[in-house]
């Protein structure tokens, strides 16, 4: 398993942020292991934002994530965001 | 009595995902999105006025049961059926298919499974599980949206098995039976996409398959009218999301998953043109989560205005189109 960069990590905060128009969070400030949604993250989120991450993953990195089951623990935090693309990357299914 | 060889597994929907668990427990390896394929699972349906429904609505795959009955009736599996009206003799009979270790598959009212979070919990009365043993008063149960194996009260499970109202479950179970000596997948599959897309293309019912769609992209735009206020209306907007992406469909209304069969079908039954129109069908689904989206945007934020609902019929009609090629050349296709 290859571990995702801190670089991607600061990405997906940014692209999370820009497509849910988030401007009054430092992307430092969001923790990557706690969860995006339902937690004490700097990003709260919920399940319209998911989807909207969901699609925002599709349109930038050119993974569709279908099931949803799976797409509930992809988008749980930025780590699980992080390492989804990173083992995509390295062996694509989608 | 707990089944101790049952392998639990994931699955995109309720129904499907147990039925292939049922099969895989047999010794039949197939895969979720064949089952799900040959069963002519794709469906399409609005219903503008009817007395089961309260509100105006929509339903994206074929009637709960019929994957169970069309699969036996194309691929020879047969699975053995039971309901109850007296909940004493559903749990005695439960127990004992379990006591021979038969993993029993149960139909229920989700609203009761509390090894999901409250929050989660809605009433649906045609979710499905595979109960596989029983100790000390608890089920074991393999539920495809869970993650792991969980343990139910046996009191929690009967109040599932026999929640009242609209399709209430009345205690159904059923198990595997019989499996097939072999399987004739090319009569199979031919025979599942065959009747998909007459379902689809064909049926002469204005609010079903395509005429359907079509019916629900004239009138999603008079939805304020049954609507309480505008929060009863958000509400039944934000439904539409839940309805395509978040009630087991696997994604888009079903359509990732009918196109991964018609990508598995291809390989099976040596027939690459469904692998092509597997693609075409993973981005007419990308079309219907984008309208999962839009909905529950526009939902969220009360954002109900005559435009909006425009648009939103739009995008419905849109899809009504492309859906509409998309199943006329896979009529073609398996000819």
């Amino acid at each position: 398993m290859t571990i995702p960069t801190e670089d991607l990590k600061l990405e997906i905060k940014k692209l999370i942020m820009t497509t849910l128009a988030i401007e009054d969070v430092n992307p430092d400030d969001v923790d990557d292991e706690k969860p995006l949604f339902g937690g004490d993250n700097a990003l709260t989120l919920d399940s319209v934002d998911a989807i909207e991450i969901i699609m925002a993953i599709q349109r930038n990195y050119g993974i569709r994530i279908a099931d949803q089951n799976l797409a509930r623990e992809v988008v749980r935090s930025v780590n699980s965001i992080a390492q989804f693309i990173t083992d995509q990357r390295a062996n694509p299914t989608s | 009595m707990i089944s101790r060889n049952f392998n639990h597994k994931m699955a995109a929907h309720c129904e499907s995902g147990t039925i292939t668990a049922l099969l895989n427990h047999g010794g039949l390896q197939i895969s979720e999105p064949l089952v799900f394929g040959i069963s002519s699972g794709i469906f399409f349906g609005y219903f503008h006025k009817m007395k089961a429904f309260a509100f105006p609505t929509f339903i994206v795959r074929n009637k709960p049961g019929q994957m169970r009955t069309n699969l036996e009736k194309r691929i020879g599996v047969r699975f053995k059926t039971y309901d109850f009206k007296d909940p004493f003799k559903g749990q005695q009979l439960l127990d004992q298919l379990l006591l021979k270790d038969i993993p029993t598959a149960a139909q229920v009212d989700f609203f009761y499974m509390d090894y999901v979070p409250s929050w989660e919990r809605v009433h649906i009365n045609v979710h499905f599980l595979v109960v596989t043993g029983k100790a000390d008063n608890k089920y074991t149960i393999s539920d495809a949206y869970f993650p792991k194996m969980v343990e139910l009260d046996a009191s929690s499970l009967e109040k599932g098995r026999f929640a009242g109202g609209n399709m209430s479950p009345k205690g159904f179970i059923f198990h595997l039976d019989k499996l097939p000596a072999e399987i004739d997948y090319n009569k199979a599959i031919t025979k599942g996409i065959n009747k998909a897309c007459f379902y689809m293309l064909s049926l002469p019912i204005p609010f079903i398959g395509i005429k359907g769609m079509r019916m629900f992209a004239r009138k999603v735009v008079e939805w304020p009218k049954f609507a309480r206020d505008t929060e009863h209306l958000s509400h039944e907007i934000m439904k539409i999301n839940i309805l395509l992406e978040d009630q087991g469909t696997g994604g888009a209304g079903f359509r990732f998953i009918y196109a991964t069969f018609l990508q598995q079908a291809a390989e099976l039954i040596n027939k690459p043109q469904l692998k092509e129109l597997s693609g075409e069908l993973m981005k007419i689904g990308d079309g219907w989560r984008e309208i999962s989206l839009f909905s529950a945007r526009i939902g969220k934020n009360r954002d109900l205005g005559p435009e909006k609902l425009k648009q939103l019929s739009e995008m419905i009609s849109d899809r009504a189109d492309v859906e509409e090629r998309f199943f006329k050349t896979l009529s073609k296709a398996i000819k």
